[in-house]
């Protein structure tokens, strides 16, 4: 059955293959369909293949599937295939999994959309890359898996370009991504420089031979990458931006999916990082600057889906955190726990938004739990999730990151544990503001309604928010139930309950840094945990169930994301742009442009020098034969001669 | 043929009896493939003579597709007898049925099943009926076969011609356009020159080592160490000029152009192909395998005309403003690119020589197709401009053409790619670092030309256009066709009288300066196109353009099986 | 073969013998391409190709001199001669005018280039004096029997496969004689060169268009009607000047 691999991308690259020529002609809703159940016999042969790698004994849990040489010259053997092993298959079910919900929660929510079958197409494509880069047993293919869903993120982030804010995010996700993927690639370069060979499993074993210096190298190089793909600081911004974007793509894709792939390679290349600490050390600090900076970001946001971004931000700062701490058990298991929730307050998010009529201000929302209780009840049990409240899931995921950052240095777990509590807080600002309260969108309707980045006038009508179409509300309820229950794939209880870290041990179990602290320990730990979490709830509750209006609370540095994004702008753009500008005025147009028109003009001159010999004439034709004769021999004869 | 040999046979039994002579065994199944050709290409001949009504072209197109099938297999079930009980040779050791050969024949065998499905609607569309082109396709293949298996200088010599003559009369298959007439008889007159020149150095050869058997010459070369031997070396350098004219290599090339242009479109397409894959395979077989050990002589001659040819072939297609004329000197670029394989000389190079072969006779032939798509009725439109917008009009057709030029321009996930890197990869080894950077820097100039048309196909006409010139297009196009018939029914003056062949020696109608003064001097297509002809397309031709083009993507994802096919040929050479 | 070569192996009477031949084989050629007269022309390839057949007896090839006298001039000389007078020898060509200044004297230089660096390539040692494949010619045997043995065992397959040639060069005369078919309007094509001429590629299709677009520019301030019926003009009229 693990040959059966093949399949698993498969699926999704016919349904792209199929709707890219003919989606338009399928039309609305068939496109989607077609797309969604391909997805989802993609998401059902992952699980059968994970059936059947469970059965193999867990020392041959590492199956390489290859197809085909690929690229070989010289010294390069890059092949294509997939690497099936307890790791990239728990990846592929989970992005298989939500990607099925997605699309068809997709199909509701896009059913109004011209571009319906365009975007099934790039949805396909997206599904295809990721598990392309989560499959791929080499660095190169995946490599161009994580090219691949960089590619349909800006599709899918332009997707309504003739949003200029939309246009405008595609591009800077694009450009963040290019900066990250130049770090990846040059890693790519230096793991085949050093060991010989792009292949995971030959270059891990290859390790031993090369130095620490180059490890760490090769470790914050490839980690560079994972920063612009996974958005942490300092390339976070246009995960933020990213939200113009229509909503099923920040959930698949800005949350549940693509920005994972970051924590996935920090995981892929463990033994990397078991052997180069010292560039675990900066991952993990990276890691909790960007959990911290992105929490408290989103306690200022009005927009509903910006908060979520940050939070977004904030929650793979912890998957960073863990990986950096060695804990890759807790990074991945976070990460399952994080894309089931995430993409749940997504969708609810999404449903949410078309209920307010594309408004997406938390400042013009209030009381809608009444009115769409399926959307209500999920969300909150998305926020109580990811605000680590027991006994949802995401309570026993980020006590497992916190505890191993503990084991690293305490400061580090201070930092999260803060981090935590006010990741309880926005997401409660949030829910209040949105479920809760008065229906402030009964009387703020007209103008000044709309967020700032909207600038369609609004209409003065009634608005019905209701819960949405069973395609929008099934995915919210089966994603609710596994955000409920996602923590029991790996319960600190007993060890025979830490079923995700047994699974996981063939791939990390040498490198593994998990800490097991004393039964007291762990329940101080999880007390703690617990507290902080209702704290979080308790102050949000107390200050926006009644009110909207609180500026104190949300300065305006919070809100602007502690300004990185202007200080880049300032900084590394403005600059840029000054030296773009020099470039384009000065070195451009006097040294590049004179060397590349040079060039240019050289080969058309040349080119229309050469055509003149074309005269037509079969006579000429036939001379210039003759003198091509003439110096061959004459060059032979001179050899011949020597 | 089968008839001949057999009457041979039975003379042959007499003469044994009488004189001693014995006939050579003849292995039937080993020149199948052949046989299949040209008794195909017979009963195609006789089918067309004794039938009562003239045949549909889609007919004689299906038989054609039927017969190159037939080879295709034979010649794959030959590959694998091969592989297990090692090369074949026939007929007095005049033929080798080797890997190499085989894979030849499988190339040329493909060419063959796509170029009639391209060939049919053009015919249709130009009014050409008649077998003529299938049947000169089909005797041109065989000619191309008999080039690659041969183990004779004598028999590459008729195979050279076989393949050749009826590349001349496809060149004139159009009687309509004078420019087509003209073609042919340059591609006549100058092929005849070279073929000269190749008689020539086979005689020195032959002077030189007593034989014409290359099996024989090596030998001979092998026991003799040849310090100082003019003849030999002579005769070497014009067999080169002969396969270099045939493969159209600068200085060699000059033909190219304007027979290529003047030729009807999907003729061009097989031309290319078919006489790259001829050529080359003789070529190769020559030198790399009869010829090694005067490498070092022929391969700087080979450096040379390789880096010519890459850098002409590019530079000069930069300026055409004529799509056509562009692809032929892009051939021309290719060439230069094959030629790499044959300078490393190594069984790198020729196996990356071969999968070029390969990889783009495909790539060709679908190219010249729509190419001939958009020329419309009297293939007078292959100017730049006329490829503005196609994206919009024809997405499939400019799909399947940007792909293929793609490849052309080496892009990943095309054959294109590959073939690029296995040369140049072999040249590098081969330590001719020089040729492989001017190889690369040929690439970069002819990636130029090739995506400023996939950008022109995709550019909105619109855009340039407002929105109210948009809809005069579509008013001028659907004034068009009325003005456009004419056009195509009065196409040319064919002048039948032989002096009137003569006369476009005398004064050339393509004069390809004039031809090329309207070049676009900016890069920037000065010629606006208001409407344009829907572009018909057949079943046949979607059905021969997707052909290539899967083949072109799906090797390119996949090489693997074609890399290993051209490995294992060069090893079983 | 080149002069020297065979002067070296030679004796004195095949020496003479053999320069005479040349001699009347090069003049016969600069015949055929001199003649004015297409008559004269073949009559000179006549005497080529007798030349020819004077250098296969010089080297005891009896047999294919005969056959080279009546299958050449006999046969093929006077087909062309046959079709010369069919067509009328009283067309004239002016087929050596220079493409450029000096042609035909660097086509001449270039020709002696080649002829004197093949001439010096060979004066270079010979590597084998081996005989040919078919055996010395002035041994025992009659010369058809060694020319039917070599035909029949070395080179079989190369005798076969001309029968391909053949067949080519009957369909490819079939296809280049053969006159546009009836029926199709190309017979009012010869006269209609009047500047419009398609000969050239996109010869004609670039005047038309440029009709046209210059009808779409007049009335681009106009309607999309006024436009159309210009276009149609513009089409109309490309089809009268056509």
């Amino acid at each position: 059955m693990i040959h059966a691999a093949f399949l698993i991308p498969l699926f999704p690259l016919v349904g792209f293959a199929v709707l890219a020529p003919f989606g338009r002609k399928l039309g609305n809703p068939l496109a989607g369909w077609i797309a969604t159940l391909l997805v989802a016999a993609s998401f059902v042969v992952t699980v059968l293949v994970f059936v059947a790698l469970f059965r193999i004994a867990p020392a041959h849990r590492s199956v390489t599937e290859p197809w085909f040489d690929w690229i070989s010259v010289d010294r390069l053997r890059v092949g294509a295939g997939l690497l099936v092993d307890p790791l990239s298959l728990t990846m592929a079910s989970f992005v298989t999994g939500v990607s099925a919900l997605i699309h068809l929660y997709s199909i509701g929510y896009m059913r109004h959309d011209e571009q319906f079958p365009k975007f099934f197409t790039y949805l396909n494509l997206f599904v295809f890359s990721m598990l392309m880069l989560v499959l791929a047993d080499n660095f190169v293919l995946s490599f161009l898996g994580w090219e691949g869903v960089g590619v349909c993120s800006y599709f899918l982030i332009a997707f309504w370009f003739d949003r200029a804010e939309a246009a405008s995010a595609g591009k800077k996700a694009m450009i963040f991504n290019r900066i990250g993927d130049a770090g990846f690639l040059l890693g790519i370069f230096l793991v085949f420089e050093r060991t010989g060979s792009v292949q995971y499993t030959t270059v891990f074993a290859r390790l031993g031979h090369v130095g620490t210096p180059s490890l760490v190298a090769i470790a914050l190089l490839l980690f560079l990458g994972a920063v612009g793909k996974s958005a942490q600081i300092p390339l976070f911004p246009w995960l933020a931006d990213a939200m113009a974007g229509p909503t099923p793509v920040s959930a698949l894709i800005h949350a549940a999916t693509m920005v994972t792939a970051g924590v996935y390679l920090m995981c892929r290349i463990n033994p990397v990082l078991h052997l180069a600490p010292d560039a675990a050390h900066v991952i993990a600090w990276v890691g909790v600057a960007t959990a911290f900076v992105g929490a408290t970001s989103a306690c200022a946001q009005d927009d509903i889906k910006k908060v979520l971004a940050y939070s977004t931000v904030s929650q793979l700062g912890y998957m960073f955190l863990a990986a950096g701490s060695g804990a890759y058990v807790a990074a991945i298991f976070l990460m399952l726990t994080h894309a089931f929730y995430k993409a749940l307050l997504f969708l609810g998010a999404g449903s949410v938004i078309h209920a307010m009529d594309e408004d997406q201000d938390i400042k013009n929302m209030g009381g809608l739990a009444k009115l769409m209780p399926i959307t209500g009840v999920t969300f909150l049990v998305g926020w109580l999730s990811i605000a680590g409240v027991p006994p949802f899931s995401g309570f026993w995921s980020k006590g497992d990151v916190l505890q191993n950052a503990w084991a690293v240095t305490p400061a580090l777990w201070a930092i999260g544990a803060v981090t935590a509590a006010l990741t309880a807080y926005y997401m409660g600002r949030e829910y209040f503001l949105v479920f809760q309260g008065q229906r402030r969108w009964v009387e703020a309707r007209p103008e000044a309604s709309h967020g700032p980045e909207h600038g369609e006038s609004y209409t003065a009508r009634g608005l019905h928010p209701h819960d949405p179409t069973w395609h929008m509300s099934v995915p919210l309820v089966v994603l609710a139930a596994l955000a409920v229950l996602g923590g029991l794939v790996n319960l600190p209880f007993h060890p025979s309950l830490v079923f995700l870290e047994r699974w996981l041990s063939p791939v990390v179990g040498a490198t593994l840094l998990q800490h097991h602290f004393s039964a007291g320990a762990e329940w101080l730990f999880a007390l703690v945990d617990a507290a902080l979490a209702i704290l979080g709830v308790a102050v949000a509750a107390a200050l926006w169930r009644k009110s909207s209006d609180r500026p104190a609370l949300e300065p305006r540095f919070l809100s602007m994301a502690w300004w990185v994004d202007a200080a880049e702008d300032r900084l590394v753009a403005r600059t840029g742009e000054a030296l773009a500008s020099f470039t384009a005025t000065v070195v451009e147009s006097r040294v590049v442009d004179g060397a590349v028109n040079g060039v240019a003009s050289l080969v058309r001159t040349t080119g229309e020098r050469l055509r003149r010999v074309q005269s037509g004439y079969v006579r000429s034709y036939a001379l210039g034969l003759t003198a091509g004769v003439v110096v061959l021999l004459a060059y032979l004869l001179v050899r011949v001669g020597s | 043929m089968i008839g001949s040999a057999h009457l041979a046979g039975v003379v042959g039994a007499r003469l044994v009896a009488a004189s001693g002579i014995t006939i050579p065994h003849i292995d039937y199944t080993a020149i199948l493939p052949e046989l299949i050709l040209l008794g195909g290409m017979l009963l195609l001949l006789a089918a067309a003579a004794l039938s009562p009504r003239p045949l549909p072209t889609e007919a004689y197109a299906t038989a054609t597709v039927g017969l190159a099938t037939a080879s295709l297999v034979t010649s794959l079930v030959l590959w694998r007898d091969v592989t297990d009980r090692g090369p074949l040779t026939t007929v007095a050791h005049s033929i080798d049925v080797d890997g190499f050969a085989l894979f030849f024949l499988v190339t040329i065998s493909c060419i063959l099943v796509v170029a009639p499905m391209l060939g049919a609607g053009y015919l249709r569309r130009e009014r050409i009926s008649g077998p003529e082109y299938y049947v000169l396709a089909l005797i041109s293949g065989s000619g191309a076969m008999f080039m690659a298996s041969a183990n004779d200088l004598v028999l590459v010599f008729l195979g050279l011609e076989i393949l050749s003559i009826p590349l001349y009369v496809l060149a004139g298959l159009d009687h309509r356009r004078e420019a087509s007439g003209e073609a042919a008889m340059k591609y006549f007159v100058l092929g005849a020159f070279s073929s000269a020149i190749f008689v020539y150095g086979i005689a020195l050869t032959y002077g030189a080592t007593g034989s014409t058997n290359l099996a024989e010459i090596g030998a001979f070369l092998a026991r003799n160490v040849v310090t100082s031997d003019g003849v030999l070396i002579g005769g070497l350098g014009l067999l080169l000029v002969g396969f270099a004219f045939k493969v159209a290599a600068v200085p060699f090339h000059m033909w190219t152009p304007d027979v290529y242009q003047g030729a009807p479109t999907p003729a061009t397409g097989f031309m290319a192909a078919m006489a790259k894959a001829g050529g080359f395979a003789a070529l190769l077989r020559v030198f790399v395998s009869t010829f090694p050990s005067l490498r070092s002589s022929w391969q700087p001659v080979v450096f040379v005309l390789a880096a010519l040819t890459l850098l002409v072939g590019a530079v000069v297609a930069v300026v055409q403003s004529d799509v056509k004329r562009m692809l032929s000197y892009s051939s021309i670029n290719h060439a230069g690119f094959v030629l790499l394989g044959l300078q490393a000389a190594t069984a790198r190079g020729v196996a990356g020589s071969l999968y070029y072969v390969f990889t783009y006779g495909l790539v060709v032939l679908g190219s010249f197709a729509v190419v001939s798509l958009v020329g419309g009725s009297g293939e007078d439109r292959h100017d730049l401009a006329r490829f503005r917008g196609l994206g919009r009009r024809q997405p499939v057709i400019a799909t399947a053409f940007a792909v293929l030029l793609l490849a052309q321009a080496g892009a990943p996930f095309t054959t294109g790619f590959f073939a690029k890197l296995y040369v140049v990869e072999a040249a590098a080894a081969a330590h001719s670092y020089l040729l492989a950077a001017i190889a690369m820097g040929s690439a970069a100039i002819a990636a130029f030309f090739y995506l400023r048309v996939v950008f022109l196909m995709f550019s909105d006409a619109g855009a340039a256009a407002p929105a109210g010139e948009g809809a005069t297009a579509r008013a001028v196009e659907a004034a068009r066709p009325a003005g456009i018939e004419p056009a195509g029914a009065a196409g040319g003056s064919w002048v039948p009288e032989p002096s009137g062949a003569v006369a476009t020696m005398v004064a050339p109608v393509t004069r390809s300066a004039a031809a090329d003064a309207r070049s676009v001097s900016s890069g920037v297509v000065a010629l606006d196109v208001s409407g344009e002809p829907p572009v018909a397309t057949s079943p046949w031709i979607l059905a021969g353009l997707g052909i290539c083009v899967a083949v072109t993507v799906v090797f390119g994802v996949w090489p693997q099986p074609l890399v290993e096919f051209a490995h294992q040929a060069t090893l079983l050479f | 073969m080149s002069a020297p070569a065979v002067l070296a192996a030679a004796t004195i009477p095949d020496a003479v013998t053999f320069a005479l031949a040349a001699v009347i084989c090069v003049v016969g050629a600069l015949g055929v391409v001199l003649m004015r007269n297409p008559v004269h022309s073949a009559l000179a390839l006549v005497m080529t190709l007798f030349g020819v057949a004077v250098l296969f007896v010089e080297q005891d090839a009896q047999f294919l001199a005969a056959v080279q006298v009546i299958v050449y001039t006999g046969a093929i000389v006077v087909l062309f001669l046959f079709v010369i007078m069919l067509l009328g020898v009283d067309r004239r060509e002016r087929v050596l005018a220079d493409t450029f200044r000096g042609q035909r004297v660097v086509a001449l230089v270039l020709g002696l280039m080649v002829l004197a660096e093949v001439v010096l390539l060979a004066r270079t040692r010979w590597t084998t004096g081996a005989h040919s494949v078919a055996g010395p010619l002035d041994g025992p045997g009659s010369n058809v029997a060694k020319l039917g043995r070599s035909i029949f065992t070395t080179y079989l397959i190369p005798f076969e496969v001309t029968s391909a040639l053949l067949v080519v060069a009957v369909v490819g005369a079939v296809v280049l004689a053969r006159r546009p078919g009836l029926g199709e309007p190309s017979g009012e094509a010869p006269d209609e060169a009047d500047g419009a001429s398609p000969v050239g590629p996109g010869a004609s299709g670039p005047g038309a268009e440029a009709a046209d677009a210059e009808a779409a520019d007049a009335a681009g301030a106009g309607t999309a009607e006024s436009t159309a019926g210009a276009g149609a003009a513009a089409g109309a009229g490309a089809a009268v000047t056509r």
